[in-house]
């Protein structure tokens, strides 16, 4: 392997070039080699990430235009022809993302909406008037958010980033009538998780949601507004 | 430590309306696109330099982000990072396919990328935690500053950049890694006071 240096000069030869593999600058053979040595080396794999993001970054500073007029009805027409040829992919990925969900697939993103709409702030805000949300907490403290749209379909989504707790959770919402939804199982790792799903109630009927672990314990709950 | 979740004025997260997108809610999938048009566009238009191109660029990035809503793992960074970088990988894969002159440097976006001034439209629309990357870009010795960029964005190799600037290949490369190494620096004291 050219370029590769095996033993305690190894680091010191790899960190030399985090910054190009982080950049994108390097290729081939020796973008293998340097990735080898990363995934075996949390050192250089935490440098890694650090330069990788600041990498990230800059491309946020890239100054914004204006897309050309059309560009909406034109990205709806090509999204209307992408969605025929990946109908069936997309099919097993939503399955997999709500496993206790009976799905029934709506594919179009906002092809109507999007051809219909001009660009404008009052528009984008109609377009999320139906989002509710609610702090996910702990004993007073603030662990995340749920998020609850009333469309069609009504969907949540949470965010848990804070607390240490790793494992299986349940994610269960309270209806009004006081009956108990499971919307579905999810992962936390070290606090940390992010999950959507559909609700198979409608959106207006939920009043709270919380997060349950195996044994029955009670992480955190949030508080639907009325 | 809580992890920084993209959102704007409506309140929304970024990555709430990729849950939205992956199940199919329309609404989000309008929201994303209004929100983020202009940043991919503009992207795209920097590294290629025409609106057509562009265009095409822009609008593949949606239909791929679009399609992979429901994979994207906020772990692996933020969504503006993920978004532009896919942008940015189209368009350089549109760039080598036609085998286009990358973006000249003396280009009115380069340059604006190389600058230390911000249009007034771009200060109303950045976020807070852009501006101590910004100002370390502008603090850069300028040779450093034309590596990282030319890099970063444009997607040139070491080896393109020692050719276009007329420079030996080490010194391109250690362009590369002192700047990105200032860089890395001075987020890390910005995260840390």
């Amino acid at each position: 392997m050219s370029g590769y240096v095996e033993g305690p000069r190894q680091c010191e030869a790899v960190q030399d070039e985090l910054a190009e593999l982080a950049l994108g600058a390097v290729s081939g053979r020796r973008r293998a080699e340097l990735l080898e040595h990363t995934g075996s080396c949390p050192r250089c794999l935490a440098e890694l990430e650090r330069l990788s993001i600041v990498a990230d970054t800059l491309l946020q500073l890239a100054p914004r235009a204006e897309p050309p007029l059309g560009f909406e009805m034109r990205l709806a027409q090509r999204l209307q022809a992408s969605a025929g040829t990946h109908r069936a992919d997309r099919s097993r990925r939503l399955a997999a993302l709500c496993a206790a969900a009976v799905v029934t697939l709506v594919f179009g993103f906002g092809l109507g909406a999007l051809v219909v709409h001009r660009s404008g702030d009052s528009q984008v805000g109609s377009a999320t008037a139906n989002l509710t949300a609610a702090k996910l907490s702990s004993h007073g403290q603030v662990l995340g958010e749920v998020m609850i749209s009333a469309g069609k379909p009504a969907w949540m989504f949470m965010t848990v980033d804070a607390g240490a707790w790793s494992g299986k959770v349940t994610c269960e919402v309270t209806l009004a009538d006081g009956k108990v939804d499971v919307t579905g199982v999810f992962d936390l790792a070290g606090g940390y998780g992010a999950w959507g799903a559909l609700l198979t109630a409608p959106a207006g009927q939920v009043r709270s949601a919380r997060l349950v672990t195996a044994e029955g314990t009670v992480l955190a709950s949030a508080q639907l507004p009325v | 430590m809580r992890r920084f979740w993209g959102r704007d004025g409506n309140g929304t997260s970024d990555e709430a309306l990729l849950a939205g997108i992956a199940i199919g809610d329309d609404r989000a999938g309008v929201v994303f696109v209004r929100r983020y048009q202009q940043r991919l566009f503009g992207l795209a238009l920097a590294i290629l330099g025409d609106a057509g191109g562009a265009e095409d660029v822009a609008q593949e990035a949606f239909i791929r982000i679009f399609r992979h809503a429901v994979m994207y793992d906020p772990r692996r960074g933020p969504v503006p990072s993920w978004a532009l970088t896919i942008t940015r990988n189209l368009a350089i894969d549109a760039l080598r396919a036609r085998r286009a002159t990358p973006t000249d440097p003396s280009d009115r976006v380069f340059l604006e990328l190389m600058s230390t001034e911000r249009r007034p439209e771009d200060v109303a629309l950045s976020t807070d935690a852009l501006v101590p990357i910004r100002a370390a870009l502008a603090d850069l010795p300028l040779d450093q500053r034309r590596a990282v960029v030319l890099a970063a964005v444009y997607g040139r190799t070491g080896a393109e950049i020692a050719e276009a600037e007329g420079i030996p290949l080490g010194t391109a490369k250690g362009r590369l890694r002192l700047g990105m190494a200032r860089l890395r620096q001075a987020t890390v004291m910005e995260a840390t006071s």
